[in-house]
């Protein structure tokens, strides 16, 4: 039996940090909206990080798989990475004008993701996804944005729900909400908004939280393309989170077909803050138009680990090594909740997987299954994908199937 | 503020509480001991529903077909004022029994607020602060069902809960649950038999603490104070609904 982690040194400085910070930790690296269940079996808090690894407070060392919520792509602390980030360090970062190495990252996103003829940079997958949204209403003149149920698209008003804390009506007045798959219902509602729709905002699949992830049903992207070009709709590819995990061209050429607009992020520059939004000619004149900027956003070390990143990702064949790691460990992970007669469904693509024990409909189970498997080094979290990074070794993913093995031992005893 | 909204929860929550109020108050369940008798309201364009004083139990039931004294109100508007003070119901039918509408029935309004709005200092007694918050949990989970029903913000949260039920407890405490079907939210005092996701308060002074707008929920799930589980999206929305209730009940 392997030990059995505390966390003693994260719960206190928890407790410290709600004193000062509202809720402690908020957003999605808190307890609450990271859905640890129970808060006892999970760190709060780490200390370093190094390739798949991370250790926390106290000293407990995990096989990370949710790789900083997607950012980590290479492995922490990256060296090609940092060194290339480190050079341009010594040369200029925040300064008053941008360096070239801005273009020079342009070029290389232009030459890589299949529907870029330009690029535009920010900080979060946030703020590209909202100028995304600005450039297709600036294009078109329309107001009305249609969204798939289940959608995240990022925290700003217009991406919230009318109940969200601080959010107003008129925030999401425009906002449509159709199924994920169902073309005719999107059809539906662009009869009933004829000539309002400005865009179609949209992961390239459905990685929502609660259910397993969905892919495209055949032949849903050519049809959307279809009725954006019909209608003069801008379709906007949000690949902040699968973005170079499925295909380094962009997820929306894994699928077939050519987004309008395609905004990038976390594995952008493994874990430098840089977020991109690429587009096709005739929008370009629109992002022109915008007022729409940031003190940080012209940065030059994350352009520089940005470029160092992608090259790395192409020599490494990224994707699908990505998806092969991926897959090894998914089908070793399906293997053993079988040993102990459980179902685990492990939905999307293999290299941002999600897992699901669906012998209970509750949910309940799995939530024991996954605490154990964290209180043992292995950090999954509950309803949320996961990711996989180029540094994952055979030998990690061993360890993590022989620590599932022993989590659904534990769980399997405490129900019979 | 939608005034229907707020008559369905004064009537169901606010009034409904009358009957834990009957329940775990000596004084109260004294004045209802040995009546036998009800009060239906009855709000054109609101609710329907009945508070029935029955061998020392106070139940509030929908519908107004079998009552004594019947209180009809022109609005919503005029509903809400009685719980207000500022209205002075008119009753259509009873005026034989209109003493204990004046007498008890003022009575049992009359504590029923000192509860729900303590004065200060009051909570420090311990029995005084467990039955105000016995009454107050299920005060909020009543309107919390009636949120999701009848806010039309609040069926926006419900329209994304998936049909099951959402236990709601205090360890060694008061416990009842929501359940949800087809989006519409049934609020039931009664311990949960199959939850499909729970939300628990691991002391009375948290809870307090929590419903009284003292602390915020996602710190006190992260501090243990709040134990959340089992289909979790269920919880977060029943907590948008509850951000809801307390902006009626303010």
């Amino acid at each position: 039996m392997r030990k059995v982690y505390e966390y003693p040194k994260s719960r206190a400085a928890f407790e410290r940090a709600c004193k000062i910070i509202p809720s402690g930790i908020y957003g999605h690296q808190g307890p609450t909206e990271g859905c640890y269940v129970p808060v006892e079996a999970f760190p709060f808090y780490a200390s370093r990080a190094q390739g798949s690894y991370l250790w926390d407070l106290d000293g407990n060392k995990f096989i990370d798989y949710m790789c900083a919520y997607g950012p980590n792509v290479l492995g922490y602390n990256d060296p090609d990475v940092d060194e290339a980030a480190a050079k341009q360090r010594k040369l200029a970062d925040c300064t008053t004008l941008p360096s070239s190495v801005m273009i020079d990252f342009a070029d290389l996103l232009v030459d890589t993701v299949a529907s870029a003829d330009w690029a535009f940079f920010a900080k979060n997958g946030n703020d590209v996804t909202t100028c995304a949204v600005m450039t297709a209403r600036a294009y078109t003149h329309r107001k009305k944005i249609v969204f798939f149920k289940g959608y995240y698209h990022g925290v700003s008003p217009w991406t919230q729900k009318i109940d969200y804390a601080g959010v107003l009506e008129e925030d999401v007045a425009n906002n449509i909400y159709v199924t994920w798959n169902d073309f005719d219902g999107l059809q539906e509602v662009f009869e009933q908004n004829k000539g309002e729709i400005a865009a179609i905002i949209a992961q390239p699949y459905m990685h929502g939280n609660f259910a397993d992830n969905e892919l495209p049903a055949t032949g849903f992207w050519r049809k959307v393309r279809k009725l954006c070009d019909d209608t003069g709709t801008v379709l906007i590819i949000d690949d902040v989170r699968a973005g170079f995990r499925l295909d380094i061209a962009g997820s929306d050429h894994y699928f077939g077909f050519k987004a309008d607009l395609i905004c990038f992020c976390k594995a952008l520059a493994n874990g430098y803050n840089v977020s991109a939004l690429c587009g096709r000619d005739f929008l370009k004149s629109s992002v022109s138009s915008l007022s729409y900027t940031g003190s940080y956003w012209m940065s030059a070390v994350p352009f520089a680990a940005g470029i160092a990143c992608i090259n790395k990702m192409k020599k490494l064949g990224c994707p699908q090594l990505l998806i092969d790691k991926g897959t090894k460990l998914k089908n070793g992970l399906i293997n053993t909740a079988l040993k102990y007669g459980y179902d685990l469904h492990v939905s999307g693509v293999p290299s941002l997987f999600y897992l699901r024990i669906a012998d209970d409909p509750t949910l309940m189970l799995h939530q024991e299954w996954i605490a154990e498997c964290v209180k043992r080094g292995v950090f999954f979290t509950n309803h949320h994908n996961h990711f996989i990074n180029a540094s994952l070794t055979d030998k990690d993913i061993a360890e993590t199937i022989e620590v599932a093995d022993e989590a659904f031992r534990v769980v399997k005893d405490r129900h019979s | 503020m939608d005034e229907r909204a707020l008559a369905y929860i004064n009537l169901f929550a606010v009034l409904g509480g009358l009957s834990e109020l009957c329940r775990l108050d000596g004084e109260c369940w004294k004045l209802i001991e040995h009546k036998n008798i009800s009060i239906g309201i009855c709000v054109k364009d609101g609710p329907e529903g009945t508070i029935r004083f029955e061998n020392g139990v106070c139940s509030v039931t929908p519908g107004v077909d079998r009552c004594d004294i019947k209180l009809p109100f022109g609005s919503c508007k005029k509903f809400n004022g009685l719980i207000d003070g500022t209205v002075t119901p008119i009753p259509s039918k009873g005026f034989t029994k209109v003493g204990f509408l004046l007498r008890e029935f003022t009575k049992l309004t009359d504590k029923l607020t000192a509860y729900l709005r303590p004065a200060e200092g009051a909570l420090e007694d311990p029995q005084f602060f467990e039955i105000s918050t016995n009454i107050m949990f299920h005060l909020i989970l009543d309107a919390i069902a009636q949120v999701g029903n009848e806010d039309r913000i609040g069926r926006a949260s419900a329209s994304y809960v998936v049909d099951g039920d959402v236990r709601i407890a205090i360890d060694g405490g008061p416990e009842g649950y929501l359940h949800v079907r087809d989006h519409r939210l049934t609020a039931v005092h009664e311990i949960c038999e199959h939850p499909m996701s729970y939300m628990t308060f691991s002391t009375m002074k948290s809870a307090r603490e929590l419903f009284d707008g003292k602390v915020n929920a996602v710190e006190c799930v992260g501090l243990g104070k709040v134990r959340i589980g089992g289909m979790i999206s269920m919880v977060d929305n029943v907590n948008r609904m509850l951000d809801r209730v307390s902006m009626y009940l303010a």
